[in-house]
């Protein structure tokens, strides 16, 4: 097992080994996009640095009221995004549907990438990330959803990694365990983030069951999103054609992706419905916010239209057949739940916890818009997703499923 | 840097604003209002609500309870809550018989910190 | 208004010895969460449910978890925001420019007879069930046993500011200097644990509005202050199911 392993690193970044040469392989555009994400993800690195030596207050947006901006909706939106890949994917190469076979190798790799961004955000979001780092281990705290999301995470990404490994390797067995365990902690961790939110008893807009079962099923709904947008772009970088299999798993996903946005929305009208219906105190101010409010522009034409409507048709529309319509449902899709996770953060902070008192102070919905430190490290984030990608697309050749 | 901010910001803007205060009383009807700071934030002194919209005479108070200078009698050491319960300034009259007593509905007179400032703003 | 100290003892007693110790246990569990049960929503009065469930008011005084049992009794009506708390509360604490351990809230009622405005002072709640505590990832937030005050290890604090979004009450703010949350302690390290008796806000006020006690103990101001059937007391944000520690009453 060893020697196979040791000649296997050899051969692939030996000298004159095949990762090099894979790297060589590309286009001008490819290495012009590689360059371009490399340097927005070094941007957001310096300004995250900076914000955190000097101080977030003086870049970051957000305040006593608002603590939480587009960077924790940002790193939301990396997980969900993850999750839902690593769900989709476990479909074909864990639970044995092989319709959904050639989509896992990539689906898992991108679920590495993606979390790795979701990581990469939050260790600017949060104020003093080394402290994290020692207490989480020698100090933790059991009650706290934040605790056992990070912790799960951390797993979850582990076993992620071994999962990518072992398929490289080719060794399926490790391979379904890692991913049937990473799935485990998967749903586990990102339940877990529904509940950060969810657990929160003097926030309305969140408080509820709804948010770990709602952040679940909108991961699976982001994962067909996202593993379209990926793999149809993939083709483009390697300027291959799909084969049988690989449309044929793309139809799927996007029929998947049809029930799943149908899921949400039906969530969605609930949750605006029991929101609306008795105006429960400071859940009918948020989601009248949204409904007809500053956040309306957000939620109808981003997440509604953008997120749901539009890919809808588009998928439905495809017959699983116009890759390009399918691309262009899914990069919709993609900008409306970046949307949906930015509304569902800031509308849960913008009813005052103290608006019921009726005092001159909180009368009014508070209000947060990112700052540019917080745009450039969110765009970092995005960047970084799309540097993994294209690396990784030589890198791995293509994210080939070898039979089995 | 900072103590020599603030120490500007205090010797350009209080004159202005004691300014302010005097202008404005003079200016408007009755006298306006009379914002007090001593011995604690504020006290807000309506001539409108006293004089309008009771109906009451200069004299009643202005004749032995008030000099005519606003904030003049912020000077005197017993200008406090236990003299107004005892009858004198404002417990002329606010002594539950005439008017409500000094002792109850606080924030009706006491306009505070916020209210000092909103004054000053609106100056 | 005078407190009216009434002795609970000399009320009629329900009967409790005939309760059998099953329900017993149940009625008392309730009356542990008394801080909180107490204003329940509604106004509450704690006479009435001590009666039924303890015989005498030491027995029911022992079933506040703490001792002492801190807690700070708010008469709304006599605060004048004058913010003499407020910069008490900065001094001693050393509260930044742009933060605050507690608050003067104004409220307008232009349509009110007589008196059209009222200053509600706001701080940590001190909660029974606090909701912070639970979602800090390294306890750097955690309740201290012995007095029921909630506490930051600012040492351990990771800066994710969970506990801001838990808090219904907005008592807490990041303390860039200290790289910490921060949050009122009732003034435990600065002045409580050097033998003061009342916090630097309660210390301050000139009207007597902050009235700063340890509910545990029947003598105290705060003790009778709350245990009375006529007075009507309450909490802020009940339904956020916290059990505070700060109760509001006027007069």
């Amino acid at each position: 097992m060893s020697d196979e392993v040791k000649a296997a690193v050899l051969s692939l970044v030996g000298s004159d080994g095949l990762v090099w040469e894979r790297l060589k392989s590309g286009s001008k555009g490819y290495y012009l996009l590689l360059m371009v994400t490399g340097i927005l993800v070094a941007a957001a690195a310096v300004a995250g640095v900076q914000a955190m030596v000097v101080g977030h207050e003086h870049f970051y947006n957000t305040t006593r009221e608002v603590p939480w901006g587009i960077l924790i909706s940002t790193y939301v939106f990396f997980v969900v995004t993850s999750t839902g890949l690593c769900l989709v994917s476990s479909i074909g190469h864990v639970f044995g549907n092989e319709n959904f076979m050639p989509i896992a190798k990539r689906s898992v790799f991108l679920s590495i990438a993606t979390i790795l961004s979701g990581f990469f955000i939050i260790a600017f979001e949060i104020k003093i990330p080394w402290r994290m780092a020692i207490y989480n281990v020698i100090s933790p705290n059991l009650t706290s959803n934040i605790w056992w999301m990070g912790t799960l995470y951390g797993v979850y990404l582990m076993f992620m990694l071994a999962e990518y490994g072992f398929l490289l390797l080719d060794k399926h067995r490790y391979a379904v365990i890692c991913g049937f365990s990473g799935a485990v902690a998967g749903i586990a961790a990102h339940s877990n983030l529904g509940a950060v939110f969810g657990l929160l008893m003097g926030r309305e807009f969140w408080h509820g069951p709804y948010m770990p079962i709602y952040f679940i099923a909108s991961a699976m709904m982001t994962g067909t999103s996202v593993i379209i947008l990926f793999h149809f772009l993939a083709y483009k970088v390697n300027k291959e054609e799909m084969g049988p299999p690989m449309k044929h798993a793309l139809a799927i996903t996007a029929k998947l992706g049809v029930l799943l946005i149908c899921t949400i929305l039906f969530f969605t009208i609930w949750k605006m419905v029991s929101g609306i219906a008795g105006q429960p105190a400071g859940k009918y101010e948020a989601v009248m916010a949204l409904v007809k409010g500053p956040f309306a522009i957000n939620f109808w034409l981003f997440e509604i239209g953008m997120g749901m409507v539009f890919p809808l048709i588009l998928f439905a529309g495809s017959k699983g057949k116009n890759l390009s319509m399918m691309f262009l449902g899914a990069a919709s899709m993609i900008i409306g739940i970046f949307v949906m996770r930015y509304d569902l953060v800031v509308v849960g902070q913008a009813v005052p916890v103290l608006h019921e008192l009726g005092v001159n102070e909180y009368k009014h919905l508070l209000s947060y818009s990112p700052s540019l430190y917080e745009g450039i490290i969110t765009i970092g984030g995005f960047a970084m997703t799309a540097f993994l990608f294209l690396i990784g697309e030589k890198l791995f050749a293509g994210h080939k499923m070898s039979q089995h | 840097m900072k103590y020599l901010k603030s120490i500007i910001a205090v010797v350009i803007f209080l004159p202005m604003l004691q300014a302010g205060q005097a202008v404005a009383a003079e200016n408007s009807a009755h006298g306006g209002d009379i914002i007090y700071t001593k011995p604690l934030q504020s006290v807000t002194f309506s001539h409108k609500s006293h004089v309008e919209e009771t109906g009451l005479s200069c004299d009643l108070c202005h004749a032995g309870l008030f000099e005519m200078q606003a904030l003049k009698i912020q000077g005197k050491s017993n200008f406090t809550m236990a003299a107004l319960a005892k009858g004198e300034y404002c417990g002329a009259c606010h002594n539950g018989t005439m008017a409500f007593a000094s002792t109850t509905r606080c924030a009706s007179c006491h306009s505070g910190v916020k209210g000092g400032r909103l004054a000053q703003n609106h100056e | 208004m005078k407190p009216t100290n009434i002795d609970l003892a000399a009320l009629a007693n329900e009967g409790v010895e005939n309760v059998a110790m099953k329900d017993r246990r149940h009625f008392l569990k309730m009356g542990l969460a008394i801080t909180g049960v107490f204003a329940g929503g509604t106004l509450f009065s704690a006479v009435s449910v001590a009666n039924k469930v303890f015989a005498s008011p030491a027995e029911f005084a022992d079933k506040y978890p703490y001792k002492p049992h801190y807690s700070m009794i708010i008469h709304q009506d006599r605060c004048i925001d004058c913010e003499r708390c407020v910069a008490a509360c900065a001094e001693t604490n050393h509260v930044p420019h742009e933060g605050y351990r507690t608050r003067i809230l104004q409220r307008d009622v232009p349509d009110a007879i007589g008196q059209k405005r009222e200053f509600i002072p706001v701080l940590c709640n001190q909660c029974n069930l606090p909701q912070c505590t639970r979602v800090c990832p390294t306890k750097a937030t955690y309740k201290n046993t012995s007095n029921g005050i909630v506490m930051m290890d600012t040492s351990k604090c990771i800066g994710c500011l969970t506990c801001q979004e838990a808090c219904p009450y907005n008592a807490r703010y990041f303390n860039e200097e200290r790289q910490a949350v921060d949050k009122c302690n009732f003034c435990f390290d600065t002045r409580l644990a050097k033998g003061e008796k009342l916090t630097a806000c309660a210390n301050a006020c000139p009207a007597n509005c902050r009235v700063f006690g340890d509910l545990s103990d029947p003598t105290s101001e705060a003790y009778r202050t709350v245990h009375q059937i006529e007075r009507a007391v309450w909490v802020l944000r009940p339904e956020a199911g916290t059990k505070p520690n700060i109760f509001y009453t006027k007069g």
